[in-house]
């Protein structure tokens, strides 16, 4: 929602998309979910495969910015990018994706996903630093490429707590 | 498959079926002892081939204007690169057409014929990205290496003197027994991959064009020229078909890693 209110994408064209995780891994339904858009890789296939130039990687924090007017819609940063994260605008017919809000990050503000999540589940890290025991940068559910190197880092869910009454 | 794409399957079978012509038309007119052929009207129809394909693969941009941009990221993008060895090679072809007197001049004809090469495999490299796990590998190239040989050989002999059709029906043959054992241990392969790589496998056992790509488009021709000893007309035709199913194959049945997000991969 924070995302539809800051952009207004066309219906249908999601920059950040909620995966409810699958029994098979976490096995209470409809309790654990991954809130993923583009993962700012450290080696951006979206970058490396697109041929008019439309993407770069900012030096000072890595984001990989989109230039939707340079983009010719050949679709082929949709087909390489394994994390689903550039999708194509039937409308404007080119390519978009998160951009990370790099004018609000210049702004000194936060992305509006960070800043709208109500239970503080985004949140800007710098990698580099971020240590915590929890966290992992390829949970189960999330497709690992190592020659990519997605920004990211995940705290893994916690089991819920079963209370069961004494009879 | 997206209607984004029919342009593409159009595009990758005529430029690869042009780069088997002229690659075993260099062959046979120069490595062979003989006649030459119907070299003309052959790299008559290998341009004309390549011009219907680089037409058809505007229509698969959002932005068909741009086209010319394409090769601005050759530094990295293998598209840039296909988009630069494919224009190279349609000039070296239209070169060959004009300067035609019988045959084709050698060093002309062998350096299209690489060129042609090279340019497959950079569309073999770009049709081989991280999203697809089942063709994040060098099978796209050896698809398309396989769709040159054998509509290559099928095109091929229609421009070649009774004397010469052996050996074309000789590559056609090989070709074919190739192509049939590639298509069908492949997806079989793809069974024993992780959940996405195993989908797509699943997703070609169990689909009819992949069948009917196998029946008509390899197991008929390669039956006809084997009993016939020679290329009958009507199979190239056929094989061209086959070559089309496969391809609608290739786009619309390999899974995206990103369809099984919160799944095991
Ligand atoms: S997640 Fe995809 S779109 Fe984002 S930087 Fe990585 S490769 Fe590019
Ligand atoms: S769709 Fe646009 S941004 Fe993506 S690779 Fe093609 S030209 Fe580049």
């Amino acid at each position: 929602m924070a995302c539809k209110n800051q952009y207004h994408q066309e219906n249908g064209v999601i920059w950040r998309d909620v995966y409810e995780l699958k029994e098979e891994i976490y096995p209470h339904r409809e309790r654990a979910f991954y809130s993923l858009a583009c993962n700012h890789c450290e080696n951006p296939t979206c970058l490396n495969v697109c041929p008019v130039v439309a993407y770069y990687k900012r030096d000072a924090d890595g984001v990989v910015v989109h230039e939707q007017d340079k983009c010719i819609g050949c679709g082929n940063c949709i087909r390489s990018c394994p994390y689903g994260a550039p999708r194509y605008n039937p409308v404007l017919k080119r390519a978009e994706k998160c951009s990370f809000c790099w004018q609000r990050l210049d702004d000194g503000r936060k992305p509006a996903c960070v800043l709208g999540c109500p239970t503080d589940a985004l949140q800007i890290v710098d990698l580099a630093e971020f240590d915590e025991a929890n966290a992992v940068q390829y949970p189960a559910g999330f497709p690992r490429y190592p020659a990519l190197n997605p920004s990211v880092s995940f705290r893994l869910p916690a089991m819920p707590k079963m209370i069961r009454r004494k009879l | 498959m997206s209607e984004m794409e029919l342009p593409l399957v159009i595009f990758t079978v005529l430029s690869q079926t042009a780069v088997g012509l002229v690659a075993i038309s260099a062959i046979r007119q120069h490595a062979a002892e003989g006649p030459a052929g119907s070299v003309r009207p052959e790299w008559m129809t290998a341009a004309l081939l390549l011009i219907a394909g680089l037409v058809a693969s505007l229509f698969h941009l959002g932005h068909p204007l741009g086209a010319s941009l394409a090769i601005k990221h050759l530094g990295s993008a293998w598209l840039s690169r296909e988009a630069l060895g494919t224009g190279v090679f349609t000039a070296l072809v239209i070169a060959g057409l004009l300067s035609a007197r019988g045959r084709v001049n050698a060093g002309l004809s062998f350096a299209a014929a690489v060129v042609g090469l090279i340019a497959l495999f950079f569309t073999g490299m770009t049709y081989s990205p991280p999203g697809f796990p089942a063709l994040n590998n060098v099978m796209p190239f050896v698809f398309f290496l396989l769709t040159a040989a054998i509509l290559g050989a099928g095109f091929a002999s229609y421009f070649t003197p009774a004397e010469k059709m052996p050996l074309i029906t000789r590559i056609l043959t090989v070709s074919l027994i190739v192509g049939l054992v590639v298509y069908l241990v492949v997806p079989c392969l793809w069974l024993s991959g992780g959940t996405v790589m195993r989908q797509t496998g699943l997703n070609y056992i169990s689909s009819p064009l992949y069948w009917a790509r196998i029946i008509a488009g390899l197991i008929v021709p390669l039956l006809a020229v084997w009993r016939m000893k020679t290329v009958p007309a009507w199979a190239p035709v056929l094989v061209l078909a086959g070559e089309i199913m496969g391809r609608i194959a290739f786009f619309s049945l390999a899974v995206h890693a990103s369809a099984n997000m919160g799944g095991i991969y």
